[in-house]
Formats: C-alpha cells, structure tokens, sequence
C-alpha cells in the first residue's frame, strides 16, 4: 500500500509542476519542419540541405530538419509527435510507411498543421499534397529524348526494365512509347524489345547478353531501373560492345561506367536531384502556410525563381507537385554525386 | 543484516522515511522529479498536454516492463516480447481486416500473446536446464518470422478500421492508456508485494532449489510468469496499433525487450534474480519516457537521445553497485 501510495503521490507532484506553468508553449519559435526517413541516408540529407538552403535564401530561421533515429515507422512517429507537441506550422514528410503514419497524421491536421509529403508519399487523405521527384511525362521525355540524342537520331534501341507488372516503369515506357508515336522526330528511332530483368542482377545481364546476341544492329539499350541499368553497364562495358546504355541509374553505382569515350558503355543517365526536391518541400510547406496554396489541384506558388503548379494524382482529387524533369548525371558531375548516393 | 544483500524476503519491511528517500526507488523519483523540471525549464512545449500528447506511444513499453520485472526477478529472461507484440498485432490486424467486431479482435489478439507466451513457458518447464536467453531467442526469431510469412518481407499490413479510437482518446489530459498503465501497475504491484505469488517469485530468484525444496512448483510458477509476459506484450501491441495502424513484421515492437529490461534495470532490478521491485521499475520507465519527450521537444537529435539514456543507463547502474560495495564493506567492517 505504501508504495502505491508513492506512486500517487509521484503523480500528483509530476502534475503540480505542470499545472504551475500550463500557458501553452509557442513551441520555441519553430514553425516550418522537415521530417527525413532516418539518420544517415545520403539521399535524404541532401533533400534536408536543399530545403535548409531554400529556408535560409528566404531568410527564414524558424525551421527544424529531424532525422528519425532509426528508417521506422516508429521513430519518424515519435518525431512527428514531437514537433505537433511543439506547435508547429508545417511539416513535411518523407514517409517511411504509406499507411503507418495515418493516425498520427490526423491528430496533427486536427491541430491545423499543414502536412505535406516528398520524396515518398502517404496516403492522399492524410496530406494535403505530394512533392514528388518523378513526373511520368518528365521521365518518358527525358528519356526518350536520351535516346534519340546517343543512337543519333536513328536506329534500333531496345528497353531493359524490372518486371512486366512494375507500376513506375511500364508507365514510363509508356509514356516514352507515346511521346515517340506523337512527334515525327522520333520516326527513325525502332524499339525492337521491351525485355525484363525483374531488378535481379543475374536475370539483367543474362537479358542483355540476350538483347545483343539477337539485335545486330542495336545502338542503344534504355534500362528506366536501378539494378537493370547497372547490370547492363558492366556487360557493355566488359564486352566493350559499341552499343551505348542510358536509364535511371544510382550515381553511386554507376560511377564506373560514366564517360564519352569508347570505354565507358553509359554517356550518361538520370535520377532525381534530391536537393531540388528538399527545396520544392521548403517552398511548398511556406506557400501552404502563408495559404498561398491549400492543397487543392490548380493553385500556383512561386519557389525560387520557378513557379510550380499543384496537378492532379491520377486517379484521385488529390494533388503533387511535379519536380520537374529527371536531373542529368553526366562525366561532369558524377565524381562528385557519387559520394552521395 | 542479510537483508543488505537484498536476498531475504523479509516478511515486515521497516522502513524509516529517510531510508526511504536515500534508497533507490528515492533516488529515481528524484531523478524523476530532476527530469520534470529540467524539460520544463528546456522546453516551453514541456506543458501537461505537450507531454500528455506524447505520452501513448512510449507508454506501451511500459506495459512489458511488470512481466518482465517478474521474470528478471525469477533471474531469467525473455528477449522474445518484442516479437510477440509484433506477431499479436499481425493477427489483431487479419481480425479486424476480416471483419469481426472489436472484443473478438482483442480477444484474439491477447490469445495470440497468451499463445506465444505459453511457448516459452512449455519449453523452458520442459526442459528446465535449457537457458532462458536462447530459448527466447530462438522464439523471437520464429515469431517475427511467422508474422514475416503473413505480412510478406517489406510491405507493411494495414489495420483497416478505426474501431480502436477509443482506446487513443483521453479522459481530460490523460491518455486512456496511461490510466490503464497504471490499473496494470498497480495490479502487478499487488501481486508482488502483497500474494504469494509474489513472495514465491522473489524466492525462485533468490535461490530456485531451496524453492523447490520448500516446496514452491518452480515450473508453474515460471509457465504462468512467461504466459503473463506474453499477454502483456500483446496488451502493448494492442494500444500501439491506437499509434502505428500498420505492422511491418521487421520493425513492430522491435527492440522492446531491450528498452524494458533497461527501464527494469534502471529500476533497481537485479538481473541475477531476487531483487527489486515494480515501483522502481515503473519510476524507471517514466523518467526514460519523460527524458525522450523531453529531448524530442528541444529537437536533440535522435540518435544522441539514444547515446544520453544510454550513460544514464550505466551511471545508475554504477551508482547503485557503488553503494553496494560500500554497504558490503561496512557490513565487513562491524564483523
């Protein structure tokens, strides 16, 4: 009895402290918050510096970027919960887990903060809109432009993608296939195959030996997938083939093969910029606090020197906002992405 | 004087108030009371309904740390909770997604964890030279696995239904589950300190044969005691799916087991068996609880939080062997 006497006794003086002072906080003076997947993954951090940067250039100080200890649901709860407690403004989000977050996500709308997503998205009801680094339009042109520009304007290329049921890739293969069709500048371009590796390293280069042995005349393979274009870069370039590769593709891991000479099998690849994509966020998250935009499809908002429109999601009433095209890896930067992811 | 080696089970304990304040259980509710004042001093978002607003999610730890006191005090251990909590909220999230009603889904959702629990207990009664720690290894790997094979490696499975809300909501300030927390508290409390079933636990720590001897069922007391660690790990997956309505088989309840046996530890709770109690440890986890709020309010990155409770951790720890050895000294010198 005694020591459950104690305990309340423990709670009643825990609760006095607080109620001597229970004017809510303003929350320290934070207002607009980034919220990353975890410490220590490159490609986030450099989002937190593009968004530090577009904060600092509106000289905003009132920000905070938080990296969760751990890439779980978790601990990106425990800070959010954190900074709803703080009273901030915004927050925006890079979800570790579409459906995880949704019921700490309610709480913070219910409290009016303006939550936004990049990078990785949650479900559209618990946000008000979505950054989002890849448009399809974007990827298809700047691939099929990549394309046209390393074979030449002319002759056979084939496509290397993950599995036939890929949701990202078959859109943009699609997407690539119609702008071909839609303009008569890519009449000479022949897509001989779509051929797919199902992201397994082994299974990628067994389809680009394939691609070769049965294509003479083939001057370019498109891989839109990570581990197909890395696979097919080492085949390339171990068979010193003269066939040429593009795609979307890790700088990390592509480091290697990057070069306009005969011993590199890439000119060069896409990815996304992930510090453009944290400045997006930053602009994004004040326009939404200013009420500039309310997540609705159709308002505008000026980030930087750019105006960026709120789209529609396919599908749904909800909106994101399209990055832009896929940024450029090239000889000229990849010594220096490389280290970043 | 055997009651400095903490080793009896002394039937009328008395206390004077200073040896009170100057034990243990007094120097966490100082550090308790230390860790209050701090963040509100730290942090003008530190406020009853700051903290409060917090609360839920760290709170389902605390669920763990009464069943694990009681295995820690038995000197075993069970690093397989974590899992367990997992696996139950995988099989409350196919209740609820089938389409049965709320006390079906917990009810089944605490079976699971009764279930799992009950493993534990038949493996290690059943073969009672087997150590506690591999056993409940190997189970925690087969639970996490299991819920791995329903869930599928890396997708997560969502709890498609709000019929848990009430249980996230609060009574005034206070969440729900911190007055459950305490109900739960306090019940454990009881039966520590007040039944023999309690006596009995701190006996089987204290020295298992003499138990037996004495004509304790040592193998059912530790069936019921793994049981109930199960059942309160599924308790904790329960009011953690109020928080995260979605299992990922590789991150639900990770870690859990070792943040409860640190809050227990650093409740003045020996791992060697026989020692301690669930005011210390209940202390223990509402200043580690409070710590993280607090830190995670001022914005101290995440991972110097984890490097600060972890010296926390050891100093205490220290301290408490410190003034251990010094009492035994003493204790030599009058002899």
């Amino acid at each position: 009895m005694k020591k459950i006497l104690a305990l309340v006794l423990v709670a009643v003086m825990a609760v006095a402290i607080f109620a001597s002072c229970t004017q809510s906080g303003t929350g320290g003076g934070v207002e607009y918050a980034l919220v990353t997947k975890a410490a220590g993954n490159a490609y986030n951090e450099k989002e937190a510096e593009g968004f530090k940067a577009a904060m600092d250039a509106q000289g905003i100080t009132s920000y905070v970027i938080k990296h969760p200890e751990k890439a779980t649901v978790d601990a990106q709860i425990q800070v959010i919960n954190s900074l709803i407690a703080q009273g901030v403004k915004s927050i925006a989000i890079a979800a570790n887990d579409a459906n995880a977050l949704s019921a700490t996500l309610k709480s913070a709308k219910a409290k009016g903060i303006k939550i936004l997503t990049l990078d990785s998205d949650v479900a559209v009801a618990d946000r008000l809109t979505f950054c989002n680094q890849a448009g399809v339009q974007e990827v298809g042109q700047a691939l099929i432009d990549a394309v046209y520009d390393i074979a030449g304007g002319e002759g056979d290329y084939a496509i290397l993608s993950a599995t036939s049921q890929a949701t990202n890739q078959n859109a943009w293969i699609d997407a690539m296939k119609k702008i071909a069709a839609a303009d008569s500048k890519y009449s000479k371009l022949n897509l001989v195959e779509v051929a797919y590796g199902d992201d397994e390293p082994q299974k990628s280069t067994d389809q680009t030996q394939a691609l070769l042995t049965k294509y003479q005349n083939l001057k370019v393979i498109c891989a839109p997938t990570t581990v197909g274009v890395a696979a097919a870069a080492k085949v390339l370039q171990d068979k010193k083939s003269s066939v040429k590769l593009t795609g979307l593709g890790l700088p990390s891991e592509m480091a290697a093969y990057i070069g306009d000479d005969a011993d590199h099998s890439c000119p060069y690849m896409f990815l996304w910029n992930p510090i453009d994509l944290g400045k997006l966020a930053a602009y994004a998250s004040i326009a939404l606090v200013k009420g500039e935009i309310d997540g609705t499809a159709g308002g505008t908002f000026k980030a930087g020197e750019t105006t960026y429109k709120l789209t529609t999601v396919e599908g749904t009433n909800a909106s994101e906002i399209i990055l832009g095209p896929p940024f450029k890896f090239d000889p000229s930067n990849i010594a220096e992405w490389k280290k970043v992811y | 004087m055997a009651g400095k080696s903490g080793r009896t089970i002394s039937a009328t304990p008395n206390r004077s108030f200073l040896k009170t304040v100057l034990s243990w259980e007094g120097a966490l509710v100082v550090i308790f009371i230390a860790v209050l004042v701090a963040g509100r001093i730290m942090s003008p978002s530190f406020t009853l309904d700051g903290v409060m607003f917090m609360m839920p999610q760290h709170l389902c730890q605390l669920f763990i740390v009464f069943p694990m006191a009681f295995v820690l005090i038995m000197g075993e251990i069970d690093i397989s909770v974590g899992s367990i909590a997992c696996l139950s909220a995988t099989t409350a999230c196919l209740a609820a997604n089938a389409g049965l009603p709320l006390p079906l889904v917990i009810i089944i959702c605490l079976a699971t964890g009764v279930a799992c629990g009950a493993l534990n207990g038949f493996v290690l009664t059943k073969w009672p030279e087997l150590p506690p720690m591999i056993v409940t290894l190997g189970t925690q790997i087969i639970f996490r696995g299991i819920a791995e094979v329903v869930i599928g490696a890396g997708s997560s499975l969502k709890y498609d239904s709000d019929n848990l809300s009430p249980f996230a909501t609060y009574l005034g300030p206070v969440p729900i589950v911190f007055i459950v927390v305490i109900v739960v508290a306090a019940l454990f409390m009881v039966l520590l300190s007040r039944t023999t079933f309690g006596r009995r636990l701190y006996a089987i720590g204290s020295n298992r044969i003499a138990a037996k001897y004495a004509g304790i069922g040592v193998n059912r007391m530790r069936f019921i005691v793994y049981a109930l660690a199960g059942l309160m790990a599924a308790l904790c997956a329960l009011f953690l799916l109020t928080q995260i309505p979605a299992v990922k088989s590789d991150e639900f309840g990770k870690g859990f087991e070792m943040n409860v046996i640190a809050m227990c530890v650093f409740g003045g709770i020996a791992t060697t068996g026989g020692k301690g109690n669930l005011f210390g440890a209940f202390i223990a986890g509402m200043t580690i609880v409070c710590l993280r709020i607090a830190l995670g309010l001022v914005n101290v990155n995440d991972n110097v939080i984890t490097i600060i409770i972890g010296v926390l951790l050891i100093v205490s720890v220290l301290i408490s062997g410190i003034s251990q050895i010094l009492a035994r000294r003493k204790l030599k010198n009058k002899t």
